[in-house]
């Protein structure tokens, strides 16, 4: 994780983030980074939000479907990073960890709102923009779209959505980390502080939940 | 056993059209809002003005420019100060150091 430039698109992160551990990298610069964050130093935070925003505000996104609430649950976590930074002693990634506050307040969020009934306003994203899921049910690209198709598409992926939505956040957590996020297993396992067995489990178990849910709303098996 | 492999086939297919679902129905985020703004709103409210209580730590990007013309502006400073210092002192007069005339006295007769 090397010290940003100035002005830059800084901080980049390590392997969590895919791309970004073979830019420059700095042992003595990256100390230096993360002894600015400990002394709560604006500029350290501002380039390391300004590195992590769209990752943290994507995988809150995914993890909570709410737009309104995502953006307020991403300023979350980095409040949430400025205030325990004293606490991080190095022994994962910084991302790894930034990843593991993330998840943690999603899950209580999710549990919240739970508790509220709110989950009903579900609004993951309008299905206007997106190209046509018959593309990804039958494995074609290129072919030109159907209208009904396409319809048809973005009803599966409302019910998804839904199915998801319904999903204990524990699970929902290694699903969104793994097929979507696409962690490998051992960042999962840093992520969520459990054993690699457990994970793959939960991950199956996880997957079984929502196919079974999702098939059940389709009245058919997924193809 | 025989129908084994073809079994975890089957289930792994059944895996990766489900993630591609799954990949499908959650891959519409957006760009990001501003967070740094909100962040720093946050912390300022909650430290009680401690921290990103001014401009400058506030802005999204370092002000190098600010800094660039600030810098410009004290050598600016600097050099005019020197040349009026300099028009002001004159020269060190000339010192003409002269040896003292030295009399020499006679010791008195006893």
């Amino acid at each position: 994780m090397p010290l940003p430039p100035l002005g830059g698109p800084v901080y980049r992160g390590g392997d969590l983030f895919p791309g970004w551990a073979d830019l420059n990298h700095d042992e003595t610069s990256e100390e230096r980074f993360l002894e600015r964050l400990a002394a709560h130093d604006e500029r350290a935070f501002n380039e390391l939000v300004q590195a992590y925003e769209q990752r943290v505000y994507r995988l809150v996104f995914r993890m909570l479907g709410r737009r309104d609430e995502a953006e307020d649950m991403a300023q979350e976590v980095f409040v949430q990073v400025f205030k325990a930074i004293g606490s991080f002693r190095g022994d994962s990634k910084l991302g790894t960890w930034i990843y593991r506050i993330a998840v943690n307040l999603c899950k209580n969020r999710i549990k919240y709102l739970g508790r509220r009934h709110s989950s009903d306003e579900e609004e993951l994203e309008p299905v206007a923009e997106r190209s046509a899921l018959d593309d990804r049910k039958s494995g074609a690209v290129g072919e030109t779209s159907r209208p009904d198709h396409v319809v048809e598409g973005y009803q599966i992926e409302r019910i998804v959505q839904e199915c998801m939505a319904g999903i204990d956040p524990d699970f929902r957590e290694v699903l969104v980390l793994r097929d979507v996020e696409d962690l490998s297993y051992e960042e999962l396992c840093e992520v969520t502080g459990l054993p690699d067995g457990t994970v793959k489990s939960r991950l199956h178990r996880a997957r079984a939940m929502l196919k079974a849910a999702v098939e059940a709303r389709l009245g058919e098996k997924i193809r | 056993m025989s129908d084994l492999p073809e079994t975890k086939a089957t289930e792994g297919d059944d895996d990766d059209r489900l993630r591609s679902l799954v990949r499908g129905a959650l891959r519409g985020e957006g760009e990001a809002p501003d967070v740094l703004t909100g962040f720093q709103k946050k912390v300022r409210e909650r430290s009680g003005g401690k921290f990103y209580a001014e401009g400058w730590s506030t802005s999204r990007n370092p002000p190098e420019f600010t800094y660039l013309v600030t810098g410009l502006l004290m050598l600016v400073a600097l050099v005019v100060i020197y040349l009026f210092l300099s028009l002001l002192s004159g020269k060190p007069s000339r010192v003409d150091n002269e040896a003292a005339p030295v009399n020499v006295v006679a010791p008195a007769a006893r």
